[in-house]
C-alpha cells in the first residue's frame, strides 16, 4: 500500500511541477521580449559567444530587466536534452530562440519549424553542410546566425610570414567533429597556394592526444589548430609537447594565444556573439525576418600574437606583424 | 501542456532502448555496453537511408535488422571467443563508432529537409502527431517483446540469466541463446536509435553517448517502482521508467542552473529509488 501511494505521490508531483513550467503568462504595458538561448556544451568559447549576444542585444535597445527576459539552458553535450530545451522554449512561447553550437542550433530549429518563433544561432561552422542554409547563404526556413567559420587564407599567409622556411604543417582533430573535418578540408586545398604540405593527425578522445601529438611531431615543422573541442581542451599538452622540441604551434583564437600558442588570425568569440546579438534585436523589432536574412561570418579577422612564446622560441615578429595585431600578449 | 508532449515523446523513444537493456540487464544479467555504439548505429542507419530516398518506415526494419546484427556480433565474441561479457560490449563498442562514422559519412548529418515517418502519415498536422507516431511504435515493440517472452523460446531466454544449468539440462546450448537474446536487445536499441534520429532531425555520432546510463536508469527506476503493482508488467514499467527518467532531466532543466542540471538528475533519481524500495523490513525492526 505504501509502495502503491508513494507512485501515485511521486506521479502527482512530477505533473504538478510540470505544469508549473507550462503556465507562465505575461501581461504589462510595455512588451518584455523573452530570448531562450540554449548552449549546448560549458565550453569558454561558447561562453564568450553568449556574452557578446547579450551585449549585442543591450547595444541593440534590449536590456535583460527592462524590456528582455533571458532563459538561459545549457545541454551538458547531449543532444537528446538539446531539443528538450528548445522544445520546451516552443511551448513556453518565447519571442526568439539562440542555438549556441552547431547541435543546439539544429535541435532549435527542428523543434521551431512549425511555428512562427525565429531561430538564430552562432558558432555554427558550416550552416549550409548542417542544412541551416542554403548553397547561397540564403536561411532554409525562419533561421539565421552567424558562422565562426575560420580565416584560414589569413592564417597560412600568418604562417608563411612567421617561417618562411617551414613545408609541414600538422593539424589534430577529432574524426567525430563535422566542424574540423570541412575546416580541414579547406585547409588542404588551400596549403598548395602557398607552398606547404598538410599532415593530418584524426584522433577520437582526449585519451589519444599525448600519443597523437609525439606522432605528429616527428614529421611537421609547425602545428596549427583548428577549434576543435577536444584538441583545443587538451592544449596545454599540446603546448609542452611541441615546446620541449621547438616547434610553434597556431591558435585559431584569442583564448588558445593567451594559453600559449605563437600567434593566431582568429575569431573573437566575443565580437561573433554580438554581432550575432545584433541581428537577433533586428529580428525582433520587426526590421527583417530571419528568413531573409543571410547567414553572416566575422568580417576582419584579429591578429593575436604571444611574444613570450616568440622568445622561448627564438622566432623573430617583425614590427610589421605587431602593428597589425590587435592584442601582443607578453 | 506541450512540455508533457516532450515529456512522453523522449520518454517512450528512450523506452525503446530501454526494453533493450532490460532483456541483457534484467533477464541476461549481462552488463552490455553495446549499446552505446548500437543506438547511434541504427540512427547513422536511418540517416543514410532517408538521404539516399529510401521509404522512411523501411528503415525501422532496417535498424532493427542492423543492431540485432550488432548484437550477434557482441554475443559471438563473448561466446565462442570466450572474452568476457563487459570486454565484449566495450569492443564492440568501440568497433561500431567506426562503422558509424563510415555508414553516415560525416559525424553530423541533418534530415531537415526529407520526408521521415513523421511526415509521411496521412494524420493531420496536429501537435499530438509526433507523440501518437512514437506511441504505437514503442506499445508495439513492447507487445512483440511480451509475446515473445512468453513463447518457448523466450522462456528459455529468461531461464539463462536465472539458471544457466536448467538450459543445459534441457539439451539447449545456452550460449545460442544469449547470443539470441543480445540481437534482440541491440536491435530494440537501433530501433530507438532509428526513430531518435528522425524526431530530431539529425543523426549526430556523439548521440550515443551515455545512452547504456539512461537505459539502466529507466530499467531500474519502473521496476523498483512498479515491483509490487501486479497488474503493471515489467516491460510497462521500463517504458514507464523512462519517461520519468526524461521528466526528472526535464524538471531540472526548468528549475535549476544548467550547470546543476547532472547533479538534480541524479539526486531525483536517488530519491525515487530510495522512496521505492521495501521499507517493510525496517518497519517490522523498530515495531
Amino acid at each position: 500500500m505504501r509502495r502503491k501511494l508513494f507512485a501515485v505521490m511521486l506521479t502527482l508531483g512530477l505533473v504538478t511541477s510540470l505544469v508549473a513550467c507550462s503556465g507562465e503568462n505575461k501581461s504589462s504595458d510595455e512588451k518584455v521580449y523573452v530570448v531562450g538561448i540554449s548552449q549546448f556544451a560549458q565550453h569558454g568559447s561558447l561562453e564568450n559567444c553568449k556574452e557578446g549576444f547579450i551585449e549585442g542585444l543591450r547595444e541593440s535597445g534590449f536590456v535583460e530587466g527592462e524590456n528582455l527576459k533571458i532563459e538561459e539552458k545549457n545541454a551538458a553535450a547531449d543532444q537528446g536534452t538539446a531539443k528538450q530545451i528548445s522544445d520546451t522554449f516552443v511551448a513556453d512561447g518565447v519571442d526568439l530562440i539562440c542555438g549556441i553550437a552547431t547541435p543546439s542550433a539544429q535541435a532549435a530549429y527542428n523543434s521551431a519549424m512549425n511555428t512562427n518563433i525565429p531561430v538564430i544561432y552562432t558558432a555554427v561552422t558550416d550552416p549550409v553542410s548542417a542544412k541551416l542554409a542554403q548553397k547561397d547563404g540564403m536561411p532554409i526556413g525562419e533561421v539565421t546566425g552567424t558562422s565562426d567559420e575560420l580565416p584560414i587564407r589569413q592564417q597560412l599567409e600568418l604562417i608563411r610570414e612567421i617561417l618562411p622556411e617551414a613545408k609541414k604543417i600538422g593539424i589534430m582533430y577529432t574524426t567525430s567533429e563535422a566542424n574540423s573535418v570541412s575546416a580541414l578540408a579547406i585547409y588542404q586545398e588551400l596549403s598548395k597556394e602557398y607552398g606547404f604540405t598538410i599532415v593530418e593527425s584524426g584522433i577520437t578522445q582526449t585519451a589519444d592526444i599525448s600519443l597523437a601529438v609525439d606522432t605528429l611531431l616527428d614529421e611537421v615543422d609547425c602545428l596549427t589548430n583548428l577549434t576543435d573541442n577536444t584538441v583545443v581542451n587538451s592544449l596545454p599538452t599540446i603546448l609542452d609537447k611541441a615546446n620541449k622540441r621547438n616547434i610553434p604551434v597556431f591558435g585559431s583564437e584569442i583564448e588558445q594565444v593567451k594559453l600559449g600558442c605563437l600567434a593566431a588570425e582568429g575569431l573573437d568569440y566575443i565580437e561573433l556573439g554580438k554581432q550575432t546579438g545584433k541581428m537577433a534585436a533586428a529580428i525582433l523589432k520587426g526590421e527583417k525576418k530571419a528568413s531573409e536574412y543571410k547567414y553572416e561570418t566575422i568580417t576582419q579577422p584579429g591578429l593575436y600574437i604571444n611574444m613570450t612564446t616568440a622568445e622561448s622560441l627564438d622566432i623573430a615578429i617583425t614590427d610589421e606583424l605587431l602593428e597589425r595585431a590587435i592584442d601582443v600578449i607578453y | 501542456m506541450n512540455i508533457f508532449i516532450t515529456v512522453l515523446e523522449q520518454g517512450l523513444i528512450y523506452g525503446i532502448l530501454a526494453l533493450g537493456v532490460y532483456i541483457t540487464y534484467k533477464i541476461l544479467d549481462f552488463p552490455d555496453l553495446t549499446v552505446d555504439g548500437s543506438f547511434p548505429l541504427g540512427a547513422a542507419v536511418t540517416a543514410a537511408m532517408i538521404t539516399k530516398g529510401v521509404n522512411p518506415y523501411l528503415t525501422i526494419f532496417v535498424s532493427f535488422g542492423v543492431g540485432a546484427l550488432a548484437g550477434t556480433c557482441t554475443g559471438l565474441i563473448h561466446v565462442k571467443c570466450k572474452v568476457r561479457d563487459l570486454l565484449s560490449g566495450i569492443i564492440m563498442m568501440t568497433a561500431l563508432w567506426t562503422i558509424n562514422l563510415r555508414i553516415a559519412g560525416t559525424a553530423n548529418v541533418p534530415i531537415f529537409g526529407e520526408e521521415s515517418i513523421f511526415d509521411f502519415s496521412k494524420l493531420s498536422a496536429s501537435v499530438y502527431k509526433v507523440l501518437i507516431i512514437i506511441l504505437v511504435i514503442s506499445i508495439v515493440s513492447k507487445i512483440l517483446l511480451d509475446f515473445y517472452l512468453n513463447t518457448k523460446s523466450g522462456l528459455l531466454l529468461r531461464a539463462v540469466g536465472d539458471n544457466a544449468n536448467v538450459v543445459t539440462s534441457l539439451a539447449k546450448d545456452q550460449g545460442n541463446v544469449k547470443i539470441l537474446g543480445l540481437a534482440i536487445a541491440n536491435g530494440l536499441v537501433a530501433l530507438s536509435g532509428c526513430i531518435f534520429c528522425q524526431e530530431q532531425r539529425v543523426f549526430e555520432i556523439s548521440s550515443g553517448t551515455g545512452a547504456i546510463v539512461i537505459g539502466l536508469a529507466s530499467v531500474i527506476i519502473g521496476t523498483s517502482l512498479f515491483k509490487k503493482i501486479r497488474w503493471v508488467n515489467n516491460t510497462t514499467a521500463v517504458l514507464i521508467g523512462a519517461i520519468l527518467y526524461k521528466a526528472c532531466v526535464a524538471i531540472a532543466l526548468k528549475f535549476f542552473e544548467p550547470q546543476d542540471m547532472k547533479l538534480i538528475t541524479a539526486v531525483l533519481f536517488l530519491v525515487i529509488l530510495v522512496g521505492s524500495m521495501e521499507r517493510k523490513k525496517r518497519v517490522r525492526r523498530n515495531a
